[in-house]
């Protein structure tokens, strides 16, 4: 098991025949974050899911960590990446916030007790508690990014790709969030984040990726 | 001779469904079957695109053919596993006809997918058919796709939260249903809401009188296609009178 995700020479077409990537590879490092820009349409979240094994390149692998998504199952990718959709209401199933949070940990068998610690302290994080038992449809479209992410989080994964994560959200949200990726990083766990908010990756980039043309600087 | 027009398309596909189910003989079933790609190439049919896209129906339907073949006791044995009979000629005719009569219904609606769904509903509405049904029609078409497009997200969401589902027991798998079926439900329902909603806002039968820009006008083609469909239809039904 290594410590990259390896991205080795893909090529990706959409279904009506354009193509976005054509023998594209990318090496992201666990513990550091990687900020990716572009125009509409360059293919920063057809990336995002062809590393979540959500599309399958026509041509090359994508490893994470060493093992390759070919071999994995979505399960076996959620479990060791977290991802963040950029329409947060499209990964959100729970009847209330605290189950949504809770359930896949619950339903893996974890204990009842620490699963329950862990979404406190994420709606606390995320300024849920006043809507922990709403249905998460009905919630302000900030805080279905929020508890989008807060969700994904619950999981634990080792690297976490979030598209468009400021997106809708306020400037004490935008702090928050930072301030839990920011934690995040000192734990080591590696981010690919697809932004346009520029203080936002000033703040939080170790490297920026500008995708054009299904290539980058 | 893509232009042909959908109400053409309609009346046939309600001739060939219909002869569909009131034969039982396999002859009469397959010779439908055969007037039936016969019309769909007419109408430029494209069937390699139809049986990618319905492979996994078709596989439901030889699989139920098959265990419709093994349940039917009647007839003479044909293939017998110690005491127990495991296909009957009588089994094995009945599935044929099943698989034959389901073979019309997909090539019937096969059919109707080389027209768009908003001519489709045009031809409903010159049809004289109330505007509001096939309103609701063409929404239901429309949202269709959608509705795929989300229970896949969700599907997807639930497996990268790290719950694999090929491993999950069947007991559990009803757990995970619930989370798949709830946001589906009351997303439906609110988009019933939203558009109705955007609807009146913009004057949804306002007015009594209401006109198309696309108008859908028969051809000389489709009178002859018609008449003889009809024809061909009624010989048929007069001359096999019989098996009825």
């Amino acid at each position: 098991m290594n410590n990259k995700i390896e991205i080795n020479n893909i090529s990706y077409e959409y279904p009506r025949g354009r193509k976005v990537f054509i023998n594209f590879s990318l090496e992201l490092n666990k513990g550091e974050t990687t900020v990716i820009t572009g125009k509409n349409g360059c293919g920063k979240t057809t990336l995002a899911k062809l590393i979540m094994g959500i599309l399958k390149p026509s041509f090359g692998e994508i490893k994470l960590f060493g093992q390759s998504t070919k071999d994995m199952s979505l399960g076996a990718i959620g479990e060791i990446i977290g991802y963040v959709f950029q329409s947060p209401e499209r990964q959100l199933f729970g009847t209330t916030v605290l189950e949504e949070l809770t359930f896949p940990l619950l339903f893996k068998g974890y204990n009842r007790e620490e699963t329950m610690d862990r979404a406190e302290k994420m709606l606390e994080i995320f300024d849920l508690k006043k809507v922990r038992n709403s249905y998460p449809y009905f919630l302000s479209y900030g805080e279905k990014r929020c508890l989008a992410i807060a969700s994904v989080l619950m999981v634990g994964p080792e690297y976490l790709i979030l598209d468009e994560p400021t997106a809708s959200l306020d400037k004490e949200r935008i702090e928050a969030l930072s301030q839990a990726l920011e934690n995040l990083k000192k734990r080591n766990i590696g981010m690919l984040i697809i932004s346009h908010n520029k203080d936002f990756i000033e703040r939080h980039k170790d490297r920026i990726i500008n995708l054009e043309g299904g290539s980058y600087e | 001779m893509n232009n042909i027009d959908p109400r053409t398309k309609l009346i046939q596909v309600l001739i060939l469904s219909t002869l569909a189910l009131i034969y039982n003989e396999i002859t009469l079933l397959s010779i439908i079957l055969i007037a039936a790609i016969m019309i769909a190439l007419i109408n430029n049919v494209n069937f390699i695109s139809v049986i990618i896209r319905l492979n996994k129906l078709l596989k439901i339907i030889f699989l139920i053919a098959l265990i419709q073949s093994l349940l039917t006791n009647m007839g003479n044995p044909i293939f017998k596993m110690g005491n127990f009979t495991l296909f009957t000629d009588y089994g094995i005719l009945k599935s044929f006809e099943f698989i034959l009569r389901m073979g019309i219904i997909i090539v019937s609606a096969a059919i109707i997918t080389t027209s768009s769904s908003r001519e489709i509903i045009q031809g409903l509405i010159q049809w004289n058919c109330p505007y509001e049904i096939a309103f609701m029609v063409s929404v239901a078409v429309r949202f269709l796709p959608i509705f795929k497009e989300e229970m896949t997200d969700i599907i997807t969401a639930i497996q990268l939260r790290g719950i694999d589902l090929k491993k999950v027991k069947l007991s559990k798998k009803f757990q995970v249903y619930k989370y798949i079926l709830t946001p589906i439900t009351v997303n439906s329902i609110m988009k019933a809401k939203e558009l109705a909603a955007a609807m009146e806002m913009r004057g949804f039968r306002a007015y009594s009188e209401r006109t198309s820009y696309l108008v859908l006008k028969m051809q000389k083609f489709d009178y002859i296609l018609l008449g003889l469909s009809i024809s061909a239809a009624l010989l048929f039904i007069i001359i096999t009178r019989g098996a009825l």
